[in-house]
């Protein structure tokens, strides 16, 4: 009795954050219990994938995850590593969420293995350092280390620990997203990601979307919080908004040399992966993802907007983050779908090689989004209980 | 097949060209030199010429001196010739790979690929093309496996797989340019051709593997590159002899050599 006495009331309530956190969960362990299911029965049985196409939808969060982690790490060097006061209010969150991205996009990844319990084993005990999928899992496993000292230096209000911590996370996790591409440019057989320009085109996608899910992060905590935002907030906002706005039309730019070697075969390495994404069956997907979602129509509302209307910007986030969210599934699925054989006649060889993501695959995907939503829930309720937000 | 005269024109314009080797022809250009019926590859014998050649089965053909530099890291170094317009498709060896090494239905560790390809004008060649793994010298799978699972043997060059190792990332499959991976439930592991390492290679003391033993026309000829003796190294070391690998121009340096006869 006399305990309950002492435990402020804002400890224990449970308001309609706490519901929403229990019914994003829920559905998240709906979610992931089918890629529990799929371990137990094995992938051939329930997924998508086959021996031409290895590599399913499952990639796509992982990349999307992972590079979200990397952008959401950058803009947090702004305020916490190069001293932009400007981004020194957007710092606890964005930690937080670049912590949580990686997290979500590592268990994608776990799911999306055979045998994920011989990971911890041989990953030690057989490490294999000319192959970049063991430094992509090293240096991210040990960029989630470094961001949660990160993150209880910064609760525990010690800045200048937590500035060490971010320096090496920051390193770490830049480390990690050069090595995504050459991860996949040396799969040059599939017509994967082999184009010059990759390593820059990842750098800008990443801190595009860290951009973005700032925007969007911060304007539904606001409404989950019923706070209305400081002027030092708002102008981090309207900074990140300007950031948001440049790099969108760096992806312009890049979007527009994948449209030209769509068209024309001497711009591209990968002419028939490119081919098919901008003119094949793909098309439909390209264009309204990847230039309408991704980049056309986050660029208008971010221009409508000026920068102070925050439900456009979020909504131009939202769009952004659908987006590249497609053309991450495209950058693992297309380059796939080009016949092993395809030069030497065969006969019976299809065209190109199918695939659906199955009914497993799409649920561990949906059950990865929310376990994500719902630690951003948990992150807002852990912050407003001990006065993090801030 | 009919070839108009734009189609002749193209071609006429790049045999005017100053030769760059076959390796930058990107492979657009090249499917479009085999619709015309053509293929281009190098010059045999260590040339490095540029030449547009009939295609009939000779596609991403090149020299001798660019797919064979005369050094064979492995001792045996083994190797896998086909003599490709011998294969009736009786699939005896398909039959013979899965019962000797208890291959899982889940998939197979080689095929037989029916190609038809254009001879003359109007005329067709049907060719039998067994694939299997090509034990390549700089194999794209062992690069890519992050924990060793999938290794290339110091001794004798075989890619082999430690199944105990593999955390089923499918990676190996993805880099492997030649489709000769699968996963199997059965072992949660991938299966490859191993050249029968723990079959039939032993049961023969490093002579012959279970499809080249079950094949009754001689098409896959199994041997050794550092015995001059063996017909497998005979069959790439005459002179003149055309003889290809699949897939050159992604440098993975096969081990399994095709000729025509
Ligand atoms: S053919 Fe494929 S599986 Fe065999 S060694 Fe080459 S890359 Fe590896
Ligand atoms: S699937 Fe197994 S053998 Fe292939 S790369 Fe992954 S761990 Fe290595």
């Amino acid at each position: 009795m006399i305990l309950e006495k002492k435990i402020d009331s804002k400890y224990i309530t449970f308001g309609p954050q706490e519901i929403l956190f229990v019914v994003l969960a829920i559905i998240s362990m709906i979610g992931l219990s089918f890629g529990a299911h799929a371990l137990l029965v094995g992938h051939d049985n329930v997924f998508g994938t086959s021996r031409e196409i290895p590599w399913g939808i499952l990639i796509s969060p992982y990349v999307f995850f992972a590079c979200l982690s990397t952008g959401l790490c950058i803009v947090l060097s702004l305020g916490q590593i190069f001293n932009i006061e400007v981004f020194k209010p957007i710092i606890n969150r964005t930690a937080f969420l670049s912590l949580v991205t990686m997290a979500t996009g590592l268990m994608c990844i776990t799911l999306e293995l055979e045998n994920p319990w011989r990971v911890p084993f041989f990953a030690l005990l057989s490490p294999h350092p000319a192959s970049n999928i063991w430094w992509k899992t090293t240096i991210y496993s040990l960029f989630m280390i470094f961001m949660v000292f990160n993150l209880l230096s910064l609760f525990m209000k010690n800045e200048k620990k937590a500035r060490i911590f971010s320096i090496i996370a920051l390193l770490t996790v830049t480390m990690g997203n050069l090595n995504m591409n050459s991860d996949m440019a040396i799969l040059g057989g599939r017509g994967f990601w082999s184009e010059n320009y990759m390593p820059l085109y990842f750098l800008t996608l990443s801190t595009l979307t860290g951009c973005a899910a700032i925007l969007l992060f911060t304007w539904i905590a606001n409404k989950l919080n019923k706070e209305t935002p400081t002027e030092a907030e708002n102008n981090a906002l309207r900074a990140t908004s300007r950031l948001f706005l440049a790099l969108l039309v760096g992806l312009l730019y890049f979007t527009g040399v994948k449209i030209m070697g769509g068209f024309y075969p001497e711009f591209t390495k990968n002419p028939e992966a490119m081919y098919l994404l901008v003119q094949g069956n793909f098309a439909p997907n390209f264009w309204i993802g990847e230039v309408i979602l991704a980049v056309i129509l986050p660029i208008l509302l971010v221009l409508l907007s000026r920068g102070r209307n925050k439900g456009m910007l979020a909504i131009a986030s939202i769009s952004c983050l659908v987006g590249t969210f497609t053309l991450y599934y495209h950058l693992v699925i297309v380059g796939q779908l080009i016949p092993h054989y395809f030069q030497f006649n065969v006969v019976g060889l299809p065209q190109y090689y199918s695939y659906t993501p199955s009914l497993h695959e799409s649920m561990i995907t949906v059950g990865a989004i929310f376990f994500f939503l719902a630690a951003f829930v948990f992150g807002e309720i852990l912050f407003r209980k001990i006065n993090f937000g801030k | 097949m009919k070839v108009n005269k734009e189609d002749n024109m193209k071609i006429e314009d790049l045999k005017k060209l100053s030769n760059e080797g076959i390796k930058n022809i990107p492979s657009v250009e090249r499917r479009q030199f085999l619709q015309f019926g053509l293929a281009i590859t190098g010059v045999f014998l260590g040339g490095t010429v540029l030449s547009l050649t009939s295609a009939k089965n000779v596609d991403g053909a090149v020299s001798g001196g660019k797919i064979l530099d005369g050094n064979y890291p492995y001792s045996p170094h083994y190797t896998m010739v086909i003599r490709e317009k011998h294969c009736i498709d009786c699939e005896k060896c398909l039959d013979a790979c899965r019962s000797t090494n208890n291959v899982s239905l889940h998939g197979y560790r080689t095929d037989i690929l029916e190609r038809s390809v254009p001879k003359a004008p109007g005329e067709r060649e049907r060719i039998f093309m067994p694939i299997l793994c090509n034990h390549c010298n700089r194999p794209p799978c062992v690069r890519v496996c992050p924990t060793s699972a999938t290794f290339k043997d110091e001794i004798n060059g075989i890619v082999r797989m430690n199944i105990s190792k593999c955390i089923g990332c499918k990676t190996c499959m993805a880099a492997c340019p030649y489709n000769a991976r699968f996963f199997d439930e059965e072992i949660r592991a991938i299966d490859k051709c191993n050249f029968c390492y723990d079959t039939k290679l032993k049961e023969s003391n490093g002579k012959i593997t279970a499809c080249a033993a079950a094949c009754p026309a001689n098409v896959r000829v199994f041997g050794d590159l550092t015995n001059p003796d063996t017909p497998a190294y005979k069959l790439i070391h005459s002179a003149g002899k055309v003889f290809w690998v699949l897939r050159p121009e992604l440098n993975s340096m096969p081990n399994v050599f095709y000729v025509e006869k």
